[in-house]
């Protein structure tokens, strides 16, 4: 996808942005330097200081919802691809279900897919440079970190870019070619606690299990007290 | 034929939808044999909310039934039973187009995208349901009233659940 990038000083939200830009202007990369209105999942804030990385990909996909939402997988492969290739540190970047990419076992990047079908926007997320204060964050989140304070390197967001762009045109085309297949072996290969226990909190309950992987349809499994549970949405704590 | 009349048959679907709660199952089908071209198929389904649904029940020597191909007896005349209404069924359902987490609202504790007796308009987002941290806004299917929400916000649906009614 050699495609259109589109440049901010500042959005709302690059994703808000992308979705009201429509169909007719898919595929499109938006990039802001700042978010006055970043979010993560559950209109959680998103903090979106001026050198760090905020941008969405505008995609028009024509498959069902539940095809659609595996392009999360697409986009933590593809973000830990960018940052592999620009710190040469692959064992640095592990994978949190379904879409959480971490540095060292810290949070150093979000990824938010927003479907208003037919279009869909993957924003990412990526602290380059600057990370919330973690008093602020949820008790039970990751510590966070930044791509400078882990590895020393500081780029900027065009660059950042410039290395993540081709990297998820590449889980893309595959995807699309392949199916989920190939990416669901490539997340399980770089997955993080895979078969150590974990909690995940659903939108009524928190689960205690053992992490067994995903199944077919991106779903985590856990081994709980009842059985192997695929559970489609959640928050997954360490 | 007494035996199978379509008040013996309803009381034994009734039957099976006892046995299926009280045994937590969430599908049973029978074939009952009453005799040569006479049989009674039945399957009886609970997903979340509960649905029971009959399979097409045929009577012989009823013309119809006489004339349906012997060998597909699970294919047989179209003289359904009417049984408790199936919410996913309604002409303004909307249903869940995929497994996952429904959300009422945009944020916990902000205003609800809809309620009961909001008029929508087609393709306005009336709930999202997440999976895979996606978050899918699922359109109005039509304009009209939002006349009923089945679903609650956080609650977990299966593909095809009935969310919401609107007419």
């Amino acid at each position: 996808m050699g495609l259109g990038r589109h440049l901010f000083e500042t959005l709302d939200s690059t994703n808000a942005h992308a979705l009201r830009m429509g169909v007719e202007s898919f595929p499109a990369w938006v990039l802001a330097h700042e978010q006055s209105a970043g979010r993560g999942r559950r209109a959680r804030a998103w903090a979106s200081p001026r050198g760090n990385f905020h941008a969405s990909l505008l995609l028009a996909p024509s498959e069902p919802p539940a095809t659609v939402a595996l392009r999360s997988f697409a986009a933590a492969l593809a973000l830990r691809d960018a940052f592999t290739s620009l710190t040469e540190t692959p064992q640095a970047f592990a994978l949190k279900w379904p879409n959480d990419v971490l540095c060292n076992g810290a949070k150093i990047a979000g990824i938010l897919l927003e479907a208003n079908l037919p279009c869909l926007a993957i924003g990412i997320g990526v602290n380059l440079i600057a990370a919330p204060d973690p008093a602020l964050l949820d008790p039970d989140a990751l510590p966070p970190t930044t791509l400078l304070a882990a590895t020393g390197l500081r780029v900027t967001p065009e660059t950042f870019l410039d290395a993540l762009a081709p990297a998820y045109d590449h889980w893309e085309r595959l995807f699309q070619t392949q199916g989920f297949a190939p990416l669901r072996e490539a997340w399980l290969q770089n997955a993080a606690k895979l078969n150590e226990p974990i909690r995940a909190r659903t939108g009524s309950q928190t689960l205690h299990g053992t992490f067994r992987g995903l199944d077919e349809t991106g779903a985590l499994l856990l081994q709980t007290a009842q059985g192997l549970t695929p559970i489609p949405a959640a928050e997954v704590f360490f | 034929m007494s035996k199978n009349s379509p008040d013996a048959d309803v009381t034994f679907i009734a039957a099976l939808a006892e046995l299926l709660n009280k045994n937590d199952l969430t599908e049973i089908a029978v074939k009952r044999e009453y005799g040569e071209k006479d049989s009674l198929d039945v399957k009886v389904v609970k997903k979340p909310p509960q649905v029971i649904q009959a399979a097409p029940v045929s009577y012989a020597p009823a013309p119809v039934a006489a004339a349906a191909p012997a060998a597909a007896p699970a294919a047989a005349a179209p003289a359904a039973v009417a049984l408790p209404e199936d919410p996913a069924q309604h002409p303004g359902a909307v249903t869940s187009p995929m497994v996952g987490t429904v959300y009422l609202a945009a944020e916990p504790g902000a205003t609800p995208f809809v309620t009961v007796g909001s008029q929508v308009a087609e393709g306005q987002t009336v709930l999202i349901i997440e999976a895979m941290k996606t978050m899918n806004h699922i359109p109005a299917p039509r304009a009209g009233t939002v006349k009923r929400i089945l679903a609650s916000d956080g609650q977990a649906v299966e593909y095809g659940a009935p969310l919401m009614i609107v007419e």
